[in-house]
């Protein structure tokens, strides 16, 4: 491996970068954006090299660098990437610049700019870091500039909103921290030897059956709420309105997926057996959230609150796919975070263009786009379809294999699941019909079209959604062997087999 | 006739008393010449009075480097790494309260000179509190910190709120040393010494379980409840705190509550470690109470210093928790303690931090309401980015030192292992999240509220209170990021092998 | 005849006791100094009664620096009632009560 530290400068640039818009005087607004679109696409750079020198075929950690931190407590910074976080760093390099690019500040510049390079140095971490404090630390980094981002430069109701995902997300991380705690300390007492590095504790696997049931369900909790599962997802419609457009397209595009991942690296990984045996609760609970976050989108005036809940939706199929606990199940639900990363990401741009030129997001105020704006109600059609699932774009391929991941092993599950992908189709394309049909009237008559900078933003995003849909392999091959391994050791664990037909899987 | 009596004149180690002497002589330095200066050069006094700390500051080092130790009058007054790491606590706070108030003092209508006497004197109380190892010097120092303290929270005297808040302090706290002494009186009956070296023999051996050594400590235990304003024993607490002037609100929340429990500290841990079956569910009791009323009460404030008085009523609930759950084995008892030795360290930094600010916004608003700090961003970026630190601080989120404090608490928690440890470590992770509520309201108000009135004059800082705001914040940010150096002092100072 | 040292240990936990009572009881804040110094007098007593039956003088060297801290703590008490009484007519507890919440 090269000598250069890839996935420590991940990490350290966007800080920097941070640090240097802070030293940026206020009255210079220009060069703050200049700046903070440079280091951006400097870590979309280094992601892109990373991917490109990543060994395809390889199940273990790749560019791992560690350095010891906190001795005392067998603390380091320890990174490292495989074919599950491979693409979500690479998801999260390439949606920070679009959000950046896409939408301006109305306010204060330098403040935004530097919280937003805060959050990219956060979520990269969270997903790069392989020792469970180093783990939490960016976890909650994540959470403040996110907090200030909705609250500072939000909608109306951006403080009641800025607070209640705040206090939310918090209350998961505290029993996160309890949970992280509890495995260290008593791994620490089975073994003689305290460690927060997650590879040791995978291996030493050192707790009774009830007590890592009580552990997992700790994890899991703080993941339920950030992803956000059934029950839990009250804090999301509210923090995805009131956000302003850069931070609904990375709380969709980013933050979300850190809890999907997080059941990935730190459920199924550590807890293999309770994982296993919690899967049909978990299952349930999202089929539950597929249904219910369609019909609730179904039903909403507000555009943007739609989405917002159509994510609901979107991420229930990833835990579908993820407890599945198939090789194809699983690799779906990778593919449907990246996916979802894009489509809604763009989706959340494009209802921010048009709050900018209409200043409204109701559903019933707008109508007709298509006629004074048809490459833009194109460009959102795109989207859209890849949000419905449309064969050939790229939400095809992510939940047919959750699909078929998840009716290989739970049947009737997969069943349910099914009438999402069809209500999903009913209630964005009614909206679409709505807001882009029809004959415009009023203000919607000075629509203005799609401009170049806009189309250049969004340029990138569309050939992904295409390339994926039509050609997905070279995305597959990398992940297959990190995704197969994970899913052989659940079934090691937990003393079952997969059907036969999940071996059989491409190779 | 004294040789007859077998009197010996006790063979003091002057070196070790340093930092003792150092204080002790500043103060009557700045009392005498208090008497000399006229107004103008009253400023003299905060000078001379932050340098004889510095002095013992660096004698405290110095010994501590050394690895000096000394027991001195029979094991009563005793030097070892707990007492010095104690010492170099009191001696820092010490000096940032005098750097929160040299302005304050100066500015407002207050006598200057008394005021540093008293502060020092308070403080001499809490150096000596540190090295304390017999009852009758663990009154002596108590008695010491409090009595001045008595006096500065009333030093507003013209105005009757800061009377009131004097008069509460000082009804609750005689109150508490008259039970604490009873409690110490009935101890020594059946111990038959004042030593706590012979009162940790005693109560693991014969006496164990006479009911009036049970008594005993009960009454020692809630003496102290008192002064570390544990619940049901806080309500001085707010109060007091409100009426205080700001500085002396923040003295008496870290410094006189940190003398509090090193009081505690040394009294459980060699006096009554084999009693744990009675303070360890009364510890209990105290500290799930107080963690869960300072948070629900802190929750609806609407004053900044009511809040911080009752946040820092919870935090003294997370610093009880190790007492709690100390008893069941030797590592959890060498747990219990760095945690609650960590906890009172980083706590001084963070609190005092917080309270620096409220100081400096005061200037500018000269009001306590959180309301005031509406839209403080905007006119005061860097305040409002220390006082966001400070606050996410107390409310433990990492890399903040206060995350560590919380993480020494839950390992206590984790190495006693029994099911009401983890009983009070699930309460203390519910309170973590109640507090985070109110400390991220104020963060909010900061960061997205208008300015109240309009006004966006930037604040001006005095040199002073930058030079405390520097300091508390290198310690929070500095802990946060590179514990180990840290941690290593709570180890060393562990009185429990 | 000598009396036996638990009779002086009843007398002081009844003295104790009033002095409490007292001090949560009553109102006027001269009459709750009293009963502080009832309290540290019962602790006096005990002390002096177990140092003479344990024989040891370090009980009754107690004693004098309670009372040295008993006469300082009067000294203070009083301090802040005078400031109070230059700014209001009565020292009754409850009436000084513009702190709440």
């Amino acid at each position: 491996m090269l000598g250069f530290p890839v996935l420590t400068a991940l990490i350290v640039l966007p800080a920097i970068g941070a640090a240097l818009v802070v030293a940026i005087p206020r009255t210079r607004p220009e060069i703050v954006k200049v700046v903070a679109l440079a280091v951006s696409v400097a870590v979309l750079v280094l992601a892109c090299y990373g991917l490109y020198e990543f060994a395809t075929g390889t199940a273990g950690f790749q560019f791992v660098s560690r350095h010891v931190w906190i001795k005392q407590w067998g603390i380091s910074w320890h990174l490292g990437i495989d074919g599950i976080s491979l693409f979500l760093v690479v998801l999260t390099a390439l949606l920070f610049p679009f959000a950046l690019a896409g939408s301006d500040a109305h306010h204060d510049v330098k403040a935004y700019t530097a919280w937003m390079l805060v959050l990219e140095a956060g979520c990269l971490g969270v997903f790069l870091a392989l020792d469970l404090f180093l783990f939490f630390v960016f976890w909650e980094i994540v959470l403040v500039p996110m907090y200030f981002l909705i609250g500072g430069w939000g909608y109306e109701g951006r403080v009641y909103a800025a607070l209640k995902f705040f206090i939310y997300t918090m209350t998961g991380s505290a029993l996160m921290l309890v949970g992280i705690l509890a495995l260290v300390f008593i791994h620490a007492g089975h073994t003689g030897h305290l460690t927060f590095d997650l590879q040791t504790l995978a291996r030493e696997q050192s707790f009774s059956g009830s007590t890592a049931r009580w552990l997992f369900a700790a994890f899991a909790v703080s993941f339920a709420i950030k992803v956000p599962i059934f029950p839990l997802h009250t804090w999301l419609p509210d923090a995805h309105t009131e956000a302003p457009t850069a931070g609904s397209v990375i709380l969709a595009g980013v933050l979300l997926k850190l809890g999907t991942y997080g059941f990935l690296r730190f459920g199924l990984y550590l807890f293999p057996k309770v994982s296993h045996d919690l899967a049909p609760l978990l299952l349930t609970l999202g089929v539950v959230g597929i249904i219910y976050g369609a019909i609730v989108a179904a039903v909403q005036r507000d555009l943007k609150r739609l989405i917002a809940y159509s994510s609901v939706a979107h991420l229930g199929f990833i835990i579908l796919g993820t407890f599945a606990l198939t090789t194809q199940g699983v690799q779906g639900g990778i593919i449907q975070m990246v996916n979802h990363g894009l489509s809604t990401g763009a989706l959340f741009l494009l209802v921010g263009m048009i709050y900018e030129r209409r200043h409204t997001r109701e559903i019933a105020d707008l109508g007709g786009l298509q006629k004074v704006a048809p490459v833009f109600a194109g460009v959102f059609m795109l989207v859209m379809l890849s949000s419905v699932g449309l064969p050939g774009l790229n939400g095809f391929v992510g939940e047919f294999l959750v699909l078929i991941g998840t009716f290989i092993s739970r049947r009737w599950w997969a069943v349910v699941a099914a009438t999402g992908v069809i209500l999903a189709a009913v209630y964005l394309l009614w909206a679409y019909q709505r807001v882009f049909h029809g004959v415009p009237e009023g203000e919607n008559l000075k629509f203005p079209e799609l401009r170049w900078r806009e189309g250049a933003v969004l340029a990138p995003v569309l050939a992904l959604i295409v390339f994926l849909g039509v050609y997905p392999k070279p995305v597959l091959d990398r992940m297959e062997p990190s995704v197969r391994t994970l899913v052989e050791r659940v079934d090691r664990q937990a003393g079952t087999h997969q059907p036969s037909v999940a071996q059989g899987g491409h190779r | 006739m004294l040789a007859a009596a077998g009197f010996h004149v006790p063979n003091l180690d002057y070196h070790a008393l340093a930092p003792e002497i150092v204080v002790a002589a500043t103060l009557a330095v700045v009392l005498v010449a208090d008497l000399f200066l006229d107004d103008d050069n009253k400023w003299l006094l905060s000078n001379v009075s932050g340098w004889g700390l510095l002095v013992a500051l660096f004698f405290t080092i110095e010994l501590g480097a050394r690895g000096h130790t000394a027991s001195m009058v029979g094991g009563a007054y005793v030097v070892d790494d707990f007492a010095l790491v104690l010492k170099g606590l009191f001696l820092v706070v010490g000096y940032i309260v005098l750097l929160m108030s040299a302005n304050y003092v100066e500015e407002g209508d207050y006598y200057e000179g008394e005021f540093y006497f008293l502060i020092l004197c308070s403080l001499l109380g809490m150096v000596v509190m540190s090295s304390a190892r017999d009852l009758i010097t663990i009154f002596v120092a108590l008695e010491t910190l409090s009595l001045p303290a008595y006096m500065l929270a009333g030093w507003r005297k013209r105005d009757l709120r800061s009377n009131e808040a004097s008069l509460k302090y000082y009804l609750l706290g005689v109150l508490a040393s008259a039970v604490m002494l009873y409690g110490m009186s009935l101890v020594f009956g059946f111990s038959g010494s004042t030593l706590l070296v012979d009162i940790g023999k005693a109560t693991q051996g014969t006496i164990t379980h006479a009911p009036l050594v049970t008594v005993g400590i009960f009454f020692i235990a809630v003496g102290f409840a008192f002064k570390v304003s544990a619940v049901p024993f806080h309500f001085w607490a707010p109060d007091t705190y409100e009426g205080a002037p700001t500085p002396v609100t923040a003295f008496l929340s870290v410094a006189s509550k940190t003398g509090g429990f090193v009081a505690l500290l040394q009294i459980i841990y060699i006096g009554f470690i084999g009693r744990s079956d009675v303070w360890g569910p009364m510890f209990w009791a105290l500290a799930a109470l107080t963690m869960t009323v300072g948070n629900l009460i802190a929750l609806r404030q609407t004053n900044i210093v009511r809040l911080l008085a009752y946040s820092s009523i919870a935090q003294a609930g997370y610093i009880l928790v190790p007492f709690a759950v100390a008893g069941s084995n030797t590592k959890s008892i060498h747990s219990a303690f760095t945690a609650s030795v960590v906890y009172l360290l980083i706590y001084a930094a963070m609190n005092l931090g917080a309270f620096t600010v409220v100081i400096a916004v005061a200037r500018k608003t000269r009001s306590g309401d959180i309301a005031s700090f509406g839209g403080l961003y905007e006119y005061a970026p860097g305040l409002t980015v220390l006082m966001t630190v400070f606050l996410f601080s107390l409310a433990g989120i990492p890399p903040l030192a206060g995350a560590w404090a919380k993480i020494f608490v839950f390992r206590a928690v984790l190495d006693s292992g029994t099911s009401s440890a983890v009983a009070l470590g699930i309460v203390a992770a519910v309170n973590a999240v109640i507090a985070l509520f109110y400390y991220a309201s104020v963060a909010r108000v900061m960061w997205m509220s208008p300015v109240p009135d309009g006004d966006r004059t930037p604040i001006r800082i005095p040199a002073t209170l930058q030079a405390a705001l520097g300091l508390t914040v290198l310690v929070v940010v500095a802990i946060g990021i590179y514990p180990q150096l840290f941690a290593h002092l709570g180890d060393v100072a562990s009185l429990v092998r | 005849m000598t009396v036996p040292g638990a009779w002086f240990l009843t007398l002081a936990a009844i003295l104790f006791v009033v002095g409490a009572v007292g001090l949560l009881v009553r109102r006027n804040v001269l009459v709750m100094f009293m009963c502080v110094e009832l309290m540290l007098n019962a602790v006096n007593l005990t002390f002096v009664t177990f140092a003479r039956m344990l024989d040891d003088i370090g009980g009754q060297v107690v004693v004098f620096f309670v009372l040295v801290v008993a006469a300082a703590e009067v000294v203070v008490g009083l301090g802040i009632i005078v400031a109070i009484f230059r700014r209001r007519a009565g020292a009754t507890a409850d009436d000084i009560s513009l702190l709440r919440g």
